[in-house]
């Protein structure tokens, strides 16, 4: 019950932290999907590249976010900024982007391509319209964990000067304040439930019918957890 | 139309080269079968033609012209390529799978749609039933005639097909052969076909290429083949049942009886027994008025008693045969419906003549006879040897 009058109490405040925490999402994930979906193109017919690339991402990864926020933060010229914020969601995402797109690129049947080869399409071609869209449901598995994981990883952003429902976590925690902590809690699920449906629902609207029966299980089971 | 000169292809790093020396000439509007055991070149040279893979060495023209000076995409899509795993594109519908090439060439979409709806017509599939549909939703069979249709989009005058029918089970398989068959009477197309099944050699090719080791050991037509072959590694890769293939190469159009004395339904008995005595047969073929097969009745069942309709002691044949059927499928019918005697329709389904055991057996033995001329010092040796 307290819970629910903190919320009413302080539903400004909850709204615009809301809106600050998706709109950093929001800017997060634009960025990495321009990004790493362009390098994994790029290293897809180079492994020695690919698992250098890949390698950088495992390392980003198993740096603990405060630490990776606390290092942008000395850099000169970013400081306490939104950018930022934005740069560690982006490095954040690198790994399950960039890994899903190259390995859903070198995982279709060669037939496929050699078939689209043997009647004279472009390479271009090929890429945009074969390969990309046979391999849209893998890459939108990593999409997905990756806009997952930044819900979780924009909280920390607070500590960098991001006013977004992360606020509501570090300040509860400080003062014991357990309706806040909840609150903040339960909206961060909320965001990240929110997304992750979204996700499913641009997948069922983007996928190709003849691949989508079957797709989402190897996405989401077999590619999450190949570790490279 | 293709014509190979000196053609040589090498990798680095393996010794030997996967083709070596290679010339032959490929006639307009024939299927030229390459065959041989696997690593013998033969899918490496089909894909020297459409440049997927860059031979090392000799020239290959087509038409005259050069295919190495040619753009590869631009040559590619006047070539139709068909492979055993076909490559459908499985995003696409079968629709959009077959308007791949035409799409290429800039064609608008009212003329794609009437040729995609002409070709699944022409491989067999209802297009308003498939034209929907997802790869996904076929059968490996279905998969292989879109596959086909596809190649066949912009109507090139060439096909390579790289052992297109290998996937399938052999009932579809044997489908898939009479088919193909069929539609290239119609479409006359120039067919590189590589198989290594010379079973399917024989019943595919106008011309025969078979190969070993990267180099082209004969090339001839199938009757020469079997016939002919010339050396020791054709004739143990052509196989000791020769005689039996040579059923494969025969059509029973060109065995059957075609003078065939036939009895009407309106004939009357007395019509139906002069009949057979003038022409000392034990049965008689009954057909319609349009000539379409009806069946037939048996001399010994006529003896009936007068008032008795005749028309009751007509059989029915268990089976027909199209003009265009083999000995072997012909023998094959016999022997599972226990008959010695077939009749093949035409098109239309009329009476075309009549197919017998007996002249069968006369083919077989004929082939038989040399074989076993030939074989005999052979068998002595081995005999001797055994005892």
């Amino acid at each position: 019950m307290d819970v629910i009058q903190y919320f009413i109490k302080q539903s400004d405040r909850i709204f615009t932290y809301t809106l600050n925490h998706a709109s950093l999402i929001m800017i997060g994930i634009l960025c990495s999907l321009v990004l790493w979906i362009s390098v994994g193109i790029a290293v897809r017919n180079n492994s020695k590249s690919a698992n250098a690339v890949l390698g950088v991402g495992s390392f980003i990864m198993s740096v603990p976010s405060i630490s990776l926020y606390g290092i942008l933060m000395v850099i000169p010229g970013l400081g306490l900024s939104r950018t930022s914020a934005v740069i560690g969601l982006v490095l954040y995402s690198m790994l399950p982007i960039v890994r899903n797109v190259y390995m859903a690129l070198n995982g279709i049947d060669p037939s496929i391509i050699e078939a689209a080869r043997g009647m004279g399409m472009k390479k271009r071609d090929i890429l945009w319209k074969v390969q990309l869209p046979i391999a849209l449901p893998i890459i939108f598995a990593g999409v997905r964990v990756a806009l997952v994981m930044m819900v979780g990883t924009a909280t920390l952003a607070v500590y960098i000067g991001e006013q977004n429902l992360g606020r509501l976590l570090t300040h509860g925690i400080e003062r014991t304040h357990s309706e806040m902590i909840i609150t903040g809690a339960v909206m961060v699920s909320a965001i990240a439930v929110l997304v992750d449906y979204l996700m499913g629902y641009l997948q069922r609207k983007l996928v190709s019918p003849g691949i989508r029966s079957g797709a989402d299980k190897s996405a989401s089971g077999k590619v999450r957890y190949n570790g490279i | 139309m293709i014509h190979l000169e000196n053609v040589e292809k090498k990798y680095t790093q393996m010794e030997r080269p996967a083709v070596k020396d290679l010339s032959m000439e490929i006639k307009e509007g024939e299927i030229c079968v390459f065959v041989g055991p696997s690593g013998c070149g033969k899918t490496t040279t089909l894909k020297m033609i459409n440049l997927l893979i860059r031979p090392t060495g000799g020239k290959i023209y087509i038409n005259g012209r050069d295919v190495q000076k040619q753009n590869p995409d631009r040559l590619r899509q006047n070539i139709g390529y068909v492979i055993q795993q076909i490559g459908l594109f499985p995003h696409m519908t079968v629709y959009n799978n077959i308007a791949t090439v035409p799409r290429l060439l800039g064609w608008n979409e009212k003329r794609i749609k009437g040729r995609t709806d002409e070709l699944l017509e022409l491989v067999g599939l209802d297009p308003d039933e498939n034209r929907h549909k997802y790869p996904n939703a076929l059968s490996g069979g279905q998969k292989q005639r879109v596959g086909v249709a596809r190649a066949m989009a912009a109507d090139p005058p060439i096909m390579l097909m790289d052992e297109p029918f290998g996937a399938v089970d052999p009932i579809v398989r044997a489908q898939l052969q009479n088919e193909l068959l069929n539609l290239q009477r119609k479409i006359k197309k120039t067919i590189c076909f590589v198989t290594h099944d010379i079973d399917e050699a024989i019943k595919m090719g106008d011309k025969i290429a078979i190969m070993n080791d990267g180099r082209l050991v004969q090339y001839d037509t199938p009757e020469n083949i079997l016939f002919a072959p010339a050396n020791p590694f054709v004739e143990e890769f052509v196989g000791f049942d020769r005689a039996l293939k040579v059923l494969n190469l025969l059509e029973v159009g060109t065995v059957m009886k075609t003078n065939i004395v036939t009895a009407n339904p309106a004939d009357s008995i007395e019509d139906i027994e002069n009949k057979l005595k003038k022409y000392k047969n034990n049965y008689i073929a009954v057909t319609d008025d349009k000539h379409r097969i009806y069946g037939y009745v048996n001399k010994q069942e006529l003896n009936i008693p007068k008032d008795e309709e005749w028309h009751k002691r007509i059989r029915k044949f268990s089976t027909t045969l199209p003009l265009h059927a083999t000995l072997k499928d012909a023998l094959s019918e016999m022997l599972q419906y226990d008959i010695a005697v077939i009749p093949v329709v035409n098109e239309n389904n009329e009476l075309a003549g009549i197919v017998s055991m007996k002249a069968l057996r006369s083919y077989i033995g004929e082939a038989y006879e040399d074989e076993e001329n030939a074989e005999l010092p052979d068998i002595k040796v081995s005999r001797r040897r055994g005892a």
